[in-house]
């Protein structure tokens, strides 16, 4: 089956290491992925503006995905990712919505289809690739202590049909063992990243990331492994930033699930994009002595 | 001061709250019960003072309004821990949209950020501009990074999402 | 009916306004007395009133009617009740007619008036239409079985056991476990009296133990029903428990001798018990048994492994041999008392029960709370074993919540009070005891009170439930709440969390339910036949319902409901014979080939074939018959028919339903 890849926005735009490791990591698991031909928002911040709108974006993205001839989609980002599925769902429970949809897809001889499948970075991996897989196809290390944070929205709300459990998931955790590393449990992980609030409270925004860097930074964990671009960029960009909330120097490495897992497959730092974290990532990759 | 002025003296609207469930499709997401539960996980609760739990009230009651025009509506941070763990499966995050919605339509004041990532958008198709990373000396952008150039929405694209923006 | 011309009244009640506030009865009335072979129409405030049924009886015998129709609500409701006054009256009870103007009409069509009476008049119409052709029935006579099986051994099924036992029935108690007692069996004191439960419990498991006229079946399970009201055939299937009852003595060498440890889940797991067990210290029948799935024998089926407790037991009561046996019983009626299963709280992921040792359920509270139990009753952290500085109660655990239950289990809060008043009883003043509740519910006698005295007590009543609970790197237990009084958010450091889970529905309520034709509430507990006119019975003739199985309840409620059913099931049985409605199937000989088809396919073996002539025919068993109507619907000769609903009597009803008869009425 094809797979189509939606990036979103952010990653698009800055997250270009989230970007550079998916790319790189993928066709050695033996998945090609075939990009959308446009740039296009999922909806996300017109959410707030006009429901209906940002349903209307989420419908052209999965009806490009569709006239690739993919038959899944592929989108790491969790932001885009629930409100793709909220929009799936919308879509398939509402007629009138359905009818409206489809109407302006046609519009661009675009087509809804209702079987394509979505993955996130996390269950596409763990899925559909298989962990068996990953675990046969890397070098894993040893001795290594790593915090893992899934997000909000790929977790929540369960109802809607979401990538892990709730309220105690697994698979980021499972995924990060396969490379050989032990994961942490900590009180925050549930935690959001605050990013949301980057459009309207952006002290805020900060506070909430450094409030779980600096449990993170009393656990002395060495590392904090991420998989949303939001996440990425308030905990590894605004690291700086959050850390001015909280008052203490954090310098916790921060890096994608994905390139992780590409040095683990022993792909090159710089295709991962490690040389743009912006967090202290020199200490994890000396830990691991790459 | 009196003690009257203590009290609100706002009316409830329940024309306005009509409107708010339609949003929602029904009472379902505002059905709550007051188990505070929500408030009490709220990630928006300790620092900008979001009460999921009053939200559901004053909609339940009808002073949407106030709601509509209070700042307390862009304070959420969509964690979707309310709805998640909600007792009764209502979902203050789901009232909070619709409440953004219905202040968008009002032309109440709205943080300026959501309407310039609206804007951007109908320009470009993404909610987003480009940035170059800087790191030490060196900055990098997609091109510097060998990144695929992403093309520009079709022609028609605009039209079509000014048309999905009409929606009420 | 010998060529009599027939005289029907017909009678529109007005229910108040029930019906009245939306019927026009007069004009239905009106209409009424238009209808052919109708003699007078009335309509009334209450016709289920003593002056209503006595116009009713009055008019029977001043005009001579032999049909009455009655337009009023559900059959349900007051069917017996007209048949009975007409009955008084001379008539045959089955010439009165029920149409349904209150469920059928005025309640769904509240808003149209007009539409409301004019479906009204087609129904009264089709009433009369039916009336018409109404035979004369008798009800049949059926001796029964003065014996009842109980199922179940908790308190509920203790109770009524022995109040029908006393009442001079013969009882069958059968229980699924090795002693009966049931859930209350495990609970240190109960609300809102603070006596110990095992006190008010232990004496009456005595007494059924001793009764004469109670058959203790432990280690037992219902496997087969058949028959009706007041002769149902049961099969029990007695498991084999491997040590012989009457020879075992309760003495408990075997189990200090047996090497296998068992997790003890009388203790919730909390302590182990052995292979080789008597269920707890207080259990009746005093007796060991042998769990197969951990004894070293036999899980390997070999003589030659272990038998330890064979060479010590002094009685010769140990019984590898043993095999499970099928008891074939005979009982006028059924009583269940299966009672509940509690909500498993690791569904409601966010309070990491299962994850964190210290999150406990309520009833792992009892066992550590209790003297008996595994810590002796000190109230400690399972996972530090030590003091706690700091407990909180979390309410409505699986209840009151869409995502599992949406009922009240209303049993939480009152638990929780009273394991809050014994924890500050047990650890002193120098704990931190919070409750966070949603509604707190003590509307039981004497229940509000208990919450004062709590209060009293200094606990924490927090007005508000916490989102999560999470552990924090020291291990103990950390949740914000938000409290509704003060408007502020708590900060709950916490040793122990005990989630007061709610009671759910018995798993076994699935087959139990199939087996005994007992229907299931929403809520997926047992239904009773009506919430207010009989709320001890189950919509089966002859099945009693007590206890927990039919809803969430206390103490008090549970043997208040199961002497309630135990009357009911003396009432039903003490004349040694019942009277059952005549609504059975009967065969016309005339027609009927003896094709075998209504036989094959009767679910209660009702029908038999018989030599006729040269030929043969069904013929009905009329005890077995439940009228079902089965047979008459396959009948492909129409031969078998099902009196008081036959073919001529709907079909003439039919007829009417649009459109007024040919000709006028």
């Amino acid at each position: 089956m094809k797979t189509a890849v939606f990036w979103g926005c952010r990653i698009l735009t800055s997250q270009y290491a989230y970007e550079m490791s998916v790319r790189e990591v993928m066709p050695k698991l033996g998945v090609e992925l075939a990009d959308l031909p446009e740039a296009l928002c999922c909806g996300d911040p017109v959410k707030s503006v006009n429901d209906f709108a940002a349903t209307y974006l989420s419908a052209r993205v999965m009806a490009l995905a569709h006239a690739l001839d993919a038959g899944q989609l592929l989108v790491p980002c969790n932001r885009c990712h629930f409100t793709i599925s909220e929009a799936k769902r919308s879509i398939e429970g509402d007629k009138k919505v359905s009818e409206k949809v489809s109407g302006m897809l046609a519009e661009e001889k675009l087509e809804y289809n209702p079987n394509m499948r979505l993955w996130h970075v996390i269950d596409f991996l763990h899925g559909f690739v298989g962990l068996e897989k990953v675990k046969k196809a890397v070098k894993p290390w040893k001795g290594l202590r790593l915090a893992s944070h899934v997000g909000c929205q790929i977790i929540r709300y369960s109802d809607l049909g979401r990538v892990d459990n709730a309220e105690n998931p697994t698979k980021l955790d499972e995924l990060i063992g396969a490379v050989g590393a032990e994961t942490v449990d900590y009180a925050e992980k549930l935690d959001c990243c605050g990013a949301h609030l980057l459009l309207s409270h952006v002290d805020t925004a900060f506070s909430l990331a450094g409030a779980k860097l600096r449990s993170l930074r009393e656990l002395g964990v060495d590392g904090l492994v991420v998989s949303c671009p939001d996440c990425g960029l308030m905990y590894d960009f605004k690291q700086k930033d959050a850390a001015a909330t909280v008052g203490v120097k954090l310098e916790i490495p921060v890096v994608y699930y994905t390139q992780l897992l590409g040095l683990a497959l022993g792909i090159d730092q710089e295709k991962l994009g490690l040389h743009l974290n912006q967090s202290p990532v020199d200490r994890l990759l000396m830990k691991i002595s790459v | 001061m009196s003690l009257v002025d203590l009290m609100s003296m706002a009316k409830p609207n329940l024309k306005s709250r009509a409107k708010v469930f339609s949003k929602l499709k029904g009472r379902d997401l505002v059905n709550c019960f007051q188990c505070i539960k929500c408030t009490s996980g709220c990630t928006a609760l300790k620092l900008l003072e979001l009460k999921p739990h009053e939200v559901e009230k004053l909609a339940n009651l009808g002073f949407v309004d106030e709601l509509v025009a209070s700042d307390i509506l862009w304070t959420c941070v969509t964690c979707l821990k309310c709805i998640q763990r909600c007792p009764q499966k209502a979902s203050p995050y789901h009232v909070i949209m619709a409440l953004r919605n219905l202040a968008v339509e009002r032309e109440v004041k709205i943080p300026e950020a959501f309407m310039k990532a609206v804007s951007q958008v109908l320009e470009t198709g993404m909610a987003e501009a480009y940035q170059k990373i800087a790191k030490g000396t060196e900055t990098f952008d997609r091109e510097s990074l060998k990144l695929p150039r992403i093309g520009s929405p079709r022609e028609g694209f605009q039209a079509l999402f000014l048309k999905a923006l009409e929606e009420k | 009916m010998a060529a009599c011309v027939v005289k029907i009244g017909v009678y529109v009640c007005h229910c108040g306004l029930n019906i009245a506030g939306t019927v026009d009865v007069a004009k239905v009335a009106e209409y009424a007395e238009t209808l052919s072979n109708v003699v007078l129409a009335k309509h009334y405030t209450y016709m289920c009133s003593d002056p209503g049924q006595r116009m009713i009886q009055e008019d029977i015998k001043k005009h001579k009617l032999n049909r009455i129709v009655i337009a009023t609500c559900s059959p349900r409701m007051h069917e017996e009740t007209f048949r009975k006054a007409a009955e008084e009256a001379g008539l045959n009870p089955y010439l009165v007619e029920i149409v349904n103007l209150r469920e059928h009409v005025s309640w769904p069509h509240g808003g149209e008036p007009e539409k409301a009476t004019e479906k009204a008049k087609a129904l009264v119409r089709m009433g009369v239409a039916r009336a018409r052709l109404l035979e004369l029935l008798k009800k049949v006579k059926v001796a029964v079985e003065k014996k009842v099986l109980v199922v179940g051994g908790g308190i509920a099924g203790i109770q009524a056991s022995l109040d029908m036992a006393n009442a001079g029935l013969s009882v069958y108690l059968v229980e699924k476990q090795p002693s009966i007692g049931g859930r209350m069996a495990q609970l240190d004191k109960t609300f809102p009296t603070l006596d110990c439960s095992a006190c008010i419990l232990t004496p009456k498991m005595v007494d059924v133990g001793r009764h004469p006229n109670i058959t203790l079946l432990t280690n037992s399970e219902v496997a087969d029903v058949k028959g009706f009201v007041g002769n149902y055939e049961v099969t029990v299937l007695k498991k084999a428990r491997y040590v012989d009852e009457s020879k075992c003595v309760g003495c408990e060498l075997c189990v200090k001798v047996c090497p296998v440890k068992v997790p003890d889940k009388f203790n919730e797991n909390f302590s182990q018990t052995r292979a080789v067990s008597i269920q707890f210290p207080q259990a009746v029948p005093k007796v060991a048994s042998i769990d197969p799935a951990y004894c070293l024998r036999l899980k390997l089926g070999k003589k030659e492994v272990c038998g330890k407790c064979l060479q010590v037991c002094e009685a010769k009561a140990i019984d590898f041999e043993q095999k499970p046996e099928e008891i074939k019983l005979k009982v006028g009626g059924i009583l269940i008392a299966v009672g509940s299963g509690v909500f498993d709280a690791s569904k409601m992921a966010e309070y990491g029960y299962g994850r964190f040792p210290d999150v406990i359920s309520n009833i792992e509270f009892e066992r550590i709370s209790d003297a008996s139990g595994p810590t002796g009753g000190k109230i400690v952290s399972p996972r530090t074993g030590k003091h706690p500085k700091s407990i909180a109660f979390i309410q409505c655990v699986g209840s009151r919540d869409k995502r599992f239950h949406e009922y009240c289990c209303r049993v939480g809060c009152m638990i929780s009070l009273k394991q809050a008043i014994l924890a500050r009883g047990k650890l002193g003043e120098d704990v931190n005891i919070y409750v966070c509740y949603n509604d707190l519910r003590s509307f039981g006698k004497d229940c509000e009170e208990f919450y004062r005295r709590a209060r009293d007590l200094d606990i924490n009543f927090v007005a508000g439930i916490p989102s999560d609970i999470r552990r924090l790197a020291d291990g103990t237990l950390y949740f914000d709440v938000y409290e509704r009084g003060t408007n502020r958010l708590l900060e709950v450091h916490a040793d122990i969390v005990v989630l007061a889970n709610g009671l759910v529905p018995n798993i076994d309520l699935d087959s139990i339910g199939t087996m005994f034709h007992a229907g299931r509430s929403a809520d997926g507990f047992l239904l009773e036949a009506h919430p207010k006119l009989r709320p001890l019975e189950s919509s089966t003739a002859g099945v009693f319902l007590a206890g927990t199985c039919q809803g969430p309840k206390d103490i008090p409620d549970t043997v208040a409901q199961a002497s309630g059913a135990a009357a009911k099931v003396v009432d039903l049985l003490s004349a040694g014979e019942i009277e059952l409605e005549p609504l059975k199937a009967v065969v016309d000989e005339e027609f009927c080939s003896g094709c075998d088809v209504c036989r094959s396919l009767c679910p209660f073996s009702a029908m038999e074939i018989v030599p006729k002539g040269e030929g043969k025919t069904a013929k009905v068993i009329e005890a077995m018959c439940q009228g079902c109507g089965l047979c008459a619907a396959a009948c492909p000769s129409g031969a078998v028919k099902i009196q008081q609903f036959t073919d001529r009597q709907l079909l003439a009803q039919v007829q009417v339903s649009c459109k007024e008869p040919e000709g006028g009425s």
